[in-house]
């Protein structure tokens, strides 16, 4: 029964500080929003329950501190995520550039075993800031880099208005599920009843 | 005993193989439903956390290993709660029973997120209960991972406002109580973890311990997401005891990075309504906390608030966001009497940027944060710290980029007060700076009284600021700076002759104080413009002759001279030279036949006294030529005068062919082409045939010397001299002559052994130009049709 551990997705949510990362996530799972900024400190995530193909999925969705200096334990949570959002902010061209430092800097860190496949999704958020008169980033120029980066689904939204996020999030939890589990495949090679034996190898054989 | 690469490595792996060991039998345990096996895999498993050799990059590695496990235990408990095979109330006693007490308590944390899921027991029970159990552990970093744990599985179950955990009317007030009481015994953990260990590991143990700072930090980030603190509670109930435990804690590090965190976490409106409490927490730190960069921050981000949007504005000055910031940071700087001045500076340029966002209008505030800088200065001397320089120069920047009017700055009584304290090559960079201001913006500097003033600033640049002379000051550099001041000085300008007299007057009164290595660049372009104002007041044609007015061009030339005398110390005589010829052909065409002659009297004296070298006389005295020459001011006794001088010089000269080039320019100071000019073809071809003689003698002397080839093309030069006088129709000049003067020249390069092919060149095109003229026909055609060529 190993779908026990297939019940769980496991999302991080990167980008430059103020892009609107926490606003996403709280809109998203608590259909709530703030104008007020406020910096996020280390990493910390909220849970919510979705409906794929009528099963019932935990998307456990990470906040990351965009400002470097809140991070200071480093992105061990980056450990088997099954989807990285990558998010920027239309109307400040430095956090649209920043998005290569982003995925680069992820993929770094997490080091899936098919980064060429492993599933991002770009969020151009802050679509509603002065009924987008102040952007700087076109939708084309963002979906020229998506195209360019492996087809990265795109998405246009507003945290503030809640535009576009609830099918943001529809199409990460399935590409979340798409991700193929590379959980470190572990079988002991001793039965050790008491536990606690250190005597222990990893196994590279096949899972059954 | 703290760990060491490698073996740190593989203590890491070893935590790693322990966790997947149990993990595996933990997960075959769940998948059977078989909870005493679960529970028992599951404490060993969390068992590997209880290690303390690891740093805390690497503890935090093996603890989201962990934690990943955990979430699979928290599934299998809502599952069995939920299918009634045991209950949660139940399995929260049950979960005690493990041996350790550390595992015991990630166990108990797990359960209680499904305890309080359920329902079965209010969340604010709960989440007390686990608080308190939590202070179990007492070792720092297990027990900060431990309660970061807590804080996470808690993180969507607080009783807040509006979520379904919501219980009494003082819901919100528990869930706060739980996050400060377990951010107070984080930051208590966090704090005594420097007094652990030997001293000698005490900066390893700093920097440990600043890799922890975000598990305690994220507590202030949860507190700010609940919803239910709004200003009033954050004002009454989280600010106060959130400071109340930074304060006490006594400690740099933890003061300095929950202050930044308090400022970063928690929204603007909330820093503005709170301005008070918050600055008043900052006198209490110790006194090595970084204060400045802090209240750095906090202005930075007011700032930013502030320029956010114009509807913000109100909350600033209704809660006198200013004066509390300046009151505060006097405080600091008083308080911290150690505090290096660059701190003290940096805390400035923060205030400024905030007062020139928040109150453009109130330059009164500007001023007064000067004032304060000026202030702190005092009794110092001059600042030779790099940074504070830099931090100075961005100050003073500041407004002249806000408002881009150096106007405004000169309003600012202290501003040049501040400049006053900067050292010599600081306060020249701050001059450039707003020498490029005035350029960029290029800002009219309209009246004597602001040139005073912009000049007393610009000093630096002006004058000699002290006596060692400067001997590494490098020469482009110097240039670049003399240059700048020299542009500055045309962007000075008043249509209103008497104050534009008084702008003269006053560049004057500055720029001669400059010594023999300015003077040079500066004078020109005063002289420059003086002589601009009087074409000025030429073209208004004596319009207001009669009046009491003091500008006049006759008291301007009068300027100019002294001006133009201070260069005689430099010594610059050709640059002075020609000065003196640009104000005689200036005098020229105001008709002031005195001051012009007295101009040029001048500058035969700089010539015969000053001007000693010989390439230079050649270029001088063809400047007093071509001047002379336009010169219509003169009657006959002084134009005599001064030509029989130009000529008398030009014979002079150190070289023949100069001697000879200068005599027939000469030339043209008998023959004016002009409706009244002088035409004396009789001096005319006195000078021509002098010139000739020179060329002569100059043939010679080449014969003796080198026994080879002359200097033919003074000849040809002549020659076409002769043409033009010719054409011009001086009678004196005939056809025949010119034919003599051909055949001549033929004669020489006949002669002449070697050719000089330029020679060669321009005589043939000379020809040329006489069998074009001879085919043309008309009157110029049969004026030349005797001559053969």
């Amino acid at each position: 029964m190993a779908s026990r551990r297939r019940m769980l997705l496991k999302v991080i949510i990167l980008g430059d500080s103020g892009v609107g990362k926490t606003s996403l996530m709280n809109q998203y799972v608590n259909k709530k929003f703030s104008n007020q900024y406020k910096a996020t400190i280390g990493a910390d995530f909220l849970t919510k329950e979705v409906q794929i193909d009528d099963r019932l999925f935990t998307l456990q969705i990470w906040d990351t501190a965009g400002q470097e200096r809140f991070q200071s334990l480093g992105v061990a949570f980056y450990r088997g995520a099954d989807c990285c959002v990558l998010v920027y902010d239309v109307n400040v061209m430095k956090s649209f550039d920043n998005l290569n430092n982003w995925r680069e800097e992820f993929l770094l860190q997490a080091s899936p075993s098919d980064p060429e496949n492993f599933p991002f999704i770009v969020l151009g958020n802050k679509i509603d800031i002065d009924g987008g008169n102040s952007r700087v980033v076109s939708e084309k120029k963002a979906k020229a880099w998506c195209a360019s980066k492996g087809n990265i689904p795109y998405f246009e939204t507003s945290a503030k208005e809640g535009l576009n996020v609830e099918a943001a999030f529809q199409c990460i939890a399935m590409n979340a599920l798409k991700n193929e589990p590379e959980e470190d495949i572990y079988l002991p090679d001793t039965i050790d009843v008491a536990g606690g034996g250190r005597q222990l190898q990893r196994s590279s054989g096949c899972e059954c | 005993m703290l760990p060491h690469g490698d073996d740190e490595e593989k203590w890491l792996a070893e935590g790693i193989a322990g966790i997947q060991h149990n993990a595996f039998y933990m997960h075959r345990a769940l998948d059977s439903n078989d909870l005493k096996d679960a529970l028992r895999y599951s404490v060993q498993m969390l068992s590997e956390l209880r290690t303390s050799l690891l740093s805390p990059h690497k503890y935090y590695e093996l603890y989201m290993r962990a934690f990943d496990e955990l979430r699979k235990m928290e599934m299998f408990f809502r599952e069995e709660t939920a299918r009634g095979t045991i209950s949660v109330i139940e399995l929260y006693e049950l979960v005690q029973h493990a041996g350790n007490i550390l595992p015991r308590l990630y166990l108990l944390c797990t359960v209680g997120s499904v305890y309080i899921k359920s329902k079965e027991a209010p969340a604010k029970d709960v989440l007390k209960d686990l608080v308190e159990m939590c202070r179990g552990i007492q070792h720092p970093v297990r027990g900060l991972f431990l309660r970061s744990y807590l804080c996470q599985i808690s993180r969507d179950k607080l009783p807040d406002i509006g979520s379904e955990y919501e219980g009494d009317a003082d819901t919100v007030n528990h869930a706060i109580e739980f996050v400060i009481q377990n951010f107070t015994e984080m930051n208590k953990l966090w704090v005594r973890m420097q007094h652990q260990g030997p001293t000698r590991e005490k900066d390893k143990r700093e920097k440990e311990r600043s890799q922890l700072r975000d598990l305690v930090g994220k507590n202030l980030h949860v507190l700010s997401q609940i919803e239910g603190v709004d200003l009033d509670i954050y004002k009454e109930t989280v600010l106060p005891r959130v400071l109340e435990q930074v304060v006490n804690c006594k400690d740099e590090l933890a003061q300095h990075y929950l202050m930044d965190c308090i400022i970063q976490v928690f929204p603007d409106e909330y820093h503005l309504q709170t301005l008070e409490t918050l600055l008043g927490a900052f006198p209490q730190l110790q006194p090595t906390v970084d204060i400045k960069t802090v209240l750095s921050q906090l202005m930075d981000r007011l700032s930013n608030y502030a320029a956010s949007s114009i509807e913000v504005l109100p909350e600033f000055l209704q809660v006198e966001a200013f004066s509390k910031l300046s009151n505060a940071i006097g405080k600091v700087i008083e308080a911290q009497v150690d505090m290096p001045v660059v701190g003290a500076i940096t805390l400035y340029v923060s205030l400024l940027t905030f007062t020139l966002r928040v109150h453009p209008d109130r330059l009164d505030y500007v001023d007064q944060v000067l004032g304060a800088c000026v202030k702190k200065f005092s009794g110092r001397a001059k600042l030779e710290d790099s940074r504070a320089t830099k931090q100075i120069v961005a100050l003073l920047s500041a407004p002249l980029e806000k408002y881009n009017d150096i106007g405004t700055a000169l309003k600012l009584p202290n501003y040049p007060r501040v400049m006053d304290h900067l050292d010599n090559g600081t306060n020249k960079v701050m001059a450039v700076v707003i020498i490029q201001s005035i350029m960029k913006n290029t800002t009219c500097i309209s009246t004597a009284d602001k040139v005073e003033a912009l000049f007393e600033l610009i000093k630096g640049l002006i004058r000699d600021m002290d006596e060692t002379q400067d001997d590494e000051i490098d020469e482009e550099d110097f240039k670049e700076e003399q240059n700048s001041v020299a542009r500055l000085i045309h962007m000075l300008h008043n249509d209103d002759p008497e104050e534009m007299l008084k702008i003269i007057c006053t560049v004057r009164k500055h720029i001669i104080l400059g010594g023999p290595k300015r003077l040079p660049f500066t004078v020109p372009p005063l002289v420059f413009s003086a002589l601009k104002l009087v074409r000025h007041l030429q073209g208004q044609d004596g319009d207001v002759i009669g009046e009491e007015i003091s500008a006049t061009p006759k008291k301007i030339f009068q300027i100019l001279h002294q001006t133009i005398e201070a260069l005689l110390s430099v010594p610059s005589p050709e640059l002075a030279l020609r000065l003196y010829l640009q104000c005689a052909e200036a005098a020229n065409d105001c008709d002031l036949e005195p001051v012009a002659y007295e101009f040029f009297t001048q500058a035969f004296i700089l010539y015969e006294e000053e001007v000693a070298d010989s390439k230079a006389q050649v270029t001088a005295i063809h400047l007093i030529i071509g001047t002379l020459q336009r010169m219509n001011v003169f009657g006959v006794e002084n134009r005599d005068t001064l030509t029989h001088k130009a000529t008398g010089y030009s014979a002079k000269l150190l070289k023949k062919p100069d001697q000879c080039r200068a005599v027939y320019a000469c030339s043209h100071l008998f023959w004016v082409d002009e409706q009244d000019g002088i035409k004396d073809g009789e001096r005319v071809l006195l000078c021509l045939k002098r010139a000739l003689r020179i060329a002569n003698a100059a043939q010679q002397m080449a014969n003796v010397t080198r026994g080879s080839s002359g200097p033919v093309i003074l000849f040809i030069e002549i020659l076409n001299k002769y043409l033009y006088f010719f054409e011009k129709g001086n009678p004196q000049v005939t056809s025949s002559v010119l034919q003599g003067l051909i055949e001549l020249i033929k004669t020489e390069m006949q002669t002449d052994g070697s050719s000089d092919p330029s020679a060669d060149a321009f005589f043939a095109s000379t020809l040329r130009y006489i069998q074009f003229q001879k085919q043309k026909g008309g009157a110029m055609g049969e004026k030349y049709d005797p001559i053969k060529i």
